[in-house]
């Protein structure tokens, strides 16, 4: 196959699809395990320092927050991102100093690390949202890349990974995107039982993606449901418990952010973050002084800093429940 | 239909756009901003059931009004009444198979080709000056939509000979079949630039922007003196009807009563 040209952008993760392979006949239980734990327990247990992470939401909607701020709390170091889609929740984990690379999507950009990427201490690659979606596709197959029709001839191609080449079948031009096989997977629920399988109501982004092309996957759940709902009703599983390393029990973990058909997002809180973000490193990590590293636990920050009025408020505020149940 | 005397900036692009909108065809937009507010404009006016995708996975949402910032995509609001939830890849597969008339995005800096920025200005790029988000999902959107209609402020540092990085494609050096030697399905490419001032479209031959319409409140010497080159101009340059007192009272009362995306932009007062 005739290779027209070649972007120059760093691949954090080179396409490895045996090496994969092996990691799945080796980590991935077939069986049932209870697979129970906090979140405290499948950070120390699945997330190392230079893990590369993808995290599945939009913006800040079902994303896996108090998985993010565990993070932070454990002070994890030199991650990479897959950043499709990611907005305050980049912000907040780079003010924790918790990564050193970034395969652009969508990232919200803050003050904190424009100056980081301009000192070179983080390190970029350009995709787009749905680039990383295909590559995570291609991950999620077992296969080393997958063909699209988008992304060449932009700026954004030469500071990327693919690769445009002449298509052996019709000989017209075609871009390749190398497969993403994340070391983390981190994603947020409405249901799961104890064994991970989990169900997803709303539009789906790329929870099944991730889940299958990641090494280590943690999944937390607004509420663990019996074993035995799973069984009456397969057609709702998102993601089956084979794929899965965690379960963590995590009502309200999308906070601030909305979870669809529970609660709504925190805006002011949103706010907040937003704000700090904007004006530079210090308010951002005054930002994470107060509401992660001063608390000791996810359920600590909500009953300290949130409180349970303001949860029942937000959950109050969620008018829609059409196709969330 | 009352035509109205005072509007914002955001007002008037969103609402020409709303337009532009026909029930027949289907759109690819970010939920939010001037052009996911267009559709929704369009779905109040004339076309209730138009076909509309976002990329998060959601298809023909009519959307519950209003919306907290952030949650434009995803939010159950957002994605209210929908006929398909899906995956963010399913979104693209059927845009990739040409199921896509239109795609509406934002732009930072736009060249006469329809090259678009959304990443960065000064420096290069792995010393910028300032840093943007990036393409998000707009590469494939203005890659695989049959026409894609762009929009940004009226703006010598938005309308520019050279884009500081192209994020997305237009018709890249305009040059016939450029698109298709880049990878991208022939048959594609930018169709309309649109704002509060003006709307642009594109010679066929040369694939150069063109001015074709100005707001009743402006001339195209004005128009011609907030760009950064000299687009080529329409033998006969329409004027564009204000805004009515219908369209501004929906965004402003059903829509966005707290006038976070609506308020944006100078006023435009007519006399």
């Amino acid at each position: 196959m005739e290779v027209i040209e070649s972007g120059e952008g760093e691949l954090f993760k080179a396409p490895d699809p045996d090496g994969f392979r092996a990691y799945v006949r080796e980590h991935k239980a077939r069986g049932l395990i209870d697979k129970v734990m906090t979140e405290k327990e499948a950070v120390a247990k699945f997330v190392a320092d230079g893990d590369y992470l993808a995290y599945d939401l939009c913006w800040a909607i079902r994303g896996p927050n108090s998985l993010l701020r565990e993070i932070i709390r454990q002070r994890k170091k030199n991650l990479g991102i897959c950043g499709k889609f990611t907005y305050l929740g980049i912000a907040v984990l780079a003010g924790g100093e918790c990564f050193n690379r970034v395969d652009f999507g969508y990232v919200g950009i803050t003050v904190p690390y424009v100056e980081a990427i301009r000192e070179g201490n983080i390190r970029i690659s350009e995709w787009s949202n749905n680039a990383l979606t295909m590559r995570l596709q291609a991950g999620a197959m077992g296969i080393p890349f997958l063909p699209v029709r988008y992304l060449g001839g932009a700026d954004a191609f030469h500071y990327s990974g693919a690769k445009l080449v002449k298509d052996p079948f019709t000989a017209k031009s075609v871009v390749l995107l190398p497969a993403l096989n994340p070391d983390v997977g981190l994603i947020h629920v409405h249901q799961a039982d104890i064994y991970g399988n989990a169900r997803v109501f709303g539009s789906l982004l790329s929870a099944h993606e991730v889940a299958s092309a990641s090494r280590k996957v943690i999944i937390s759940s607004e509420e663990i449901i019996d074993h035995e709902e799973i069984r009456r009703e397969p057609g709702r599983t998102t993601i089956p418990h084979f794929l899965v390393d965690a379960v963590v029990e995590a009502p309200f973990g999308s906070y601030p952010g909305e979870m669809p058909g529970l609660y709504t997002s925190d805006s002011a809180h949103l706010g907040e973050i937003a704000a700090a973000s904007l004006k530079g490193m210090e308010p951002i990590k005054e930002y994470i002084q107060k509401y992660i590293l001063d608390t000791e636990s996810e359920l600590d920050f909500l009953e300290s800093k949130v409180g349970l009025g303001r949860l029942l408020e937000l959950k109050g505020n969620a008018n829609i429940k059409e196709g969330y149940r | 239909m009352t035509t109205a005397t005072a509007f914002t900036q955001h007002e008037v692009a969103i609402i020409y756009l709303a337009r532009m909108v026909e029930e027949d065809k289907s759109y690819w937009t970010p939920g939010g901003g001037r052009p996911g507010f267009a559709l929704s404009l369009a779905q109040k006016l004339h076309a209730p059931n138009v076909m509309r995708m976002t990329e998060e996975g959601c298809i023909s949402a009519q959307p519950y009004f209003p919306i907290e910032p952030f949650m434009y995509m995803g939010g159950a609001r957002s994605n209210y009444r929908g006929v398909l939830w899906t995956s963010m890849n399913q979104i693209c597969y059927y845009n990739t198979l040409g199921l896509v008339d239109y795609a509406i995005l934002m732009v930072l800096e736009v060249d006469p080709y329809g090259n678009f920025n959304s990443s960065m200005i000064g420096g290069d790029y792995y010393h910028p000056q300032r840093r943007f988000g990036g393409a998000g999902g707009a590469n494939e959107m203005a890659s695989l939509a049959w026409r894609t209609l762009l929009v940004t402020d009226q703006d010598r540092r938005k309308f520019v000979k050279k884009c500081n990085f192209i994020t997305s494609p237009g018709y890249l050096d305009g040059s016939p079949n450029a698109r298709e030697r880049a990878g991208m399905p022939a048959g594609t490419g930018p169709y309309r630039v649109v704002n509060s001032e003006a709307i642009f479209g594109y010679d066929e031959k040369t694939h150069y922007m063109k001015l074709l319409a100005i707001s009743s409140w402006t001339t195209v010497a004005e128009v011609l003196s907030k760009m950064d080159f000299e687009p080529l101009i329409a033998e006969k340059v329409e004027t564009l009807k204000p805004p009515t007192e219908e369209e501004l009272t929906i965004l402003r009362t059903e829509m966005d009563p707290e006038g976070r995306v609506v308020g944006a932009g100078e006023w435009i007062l007519l006399e």
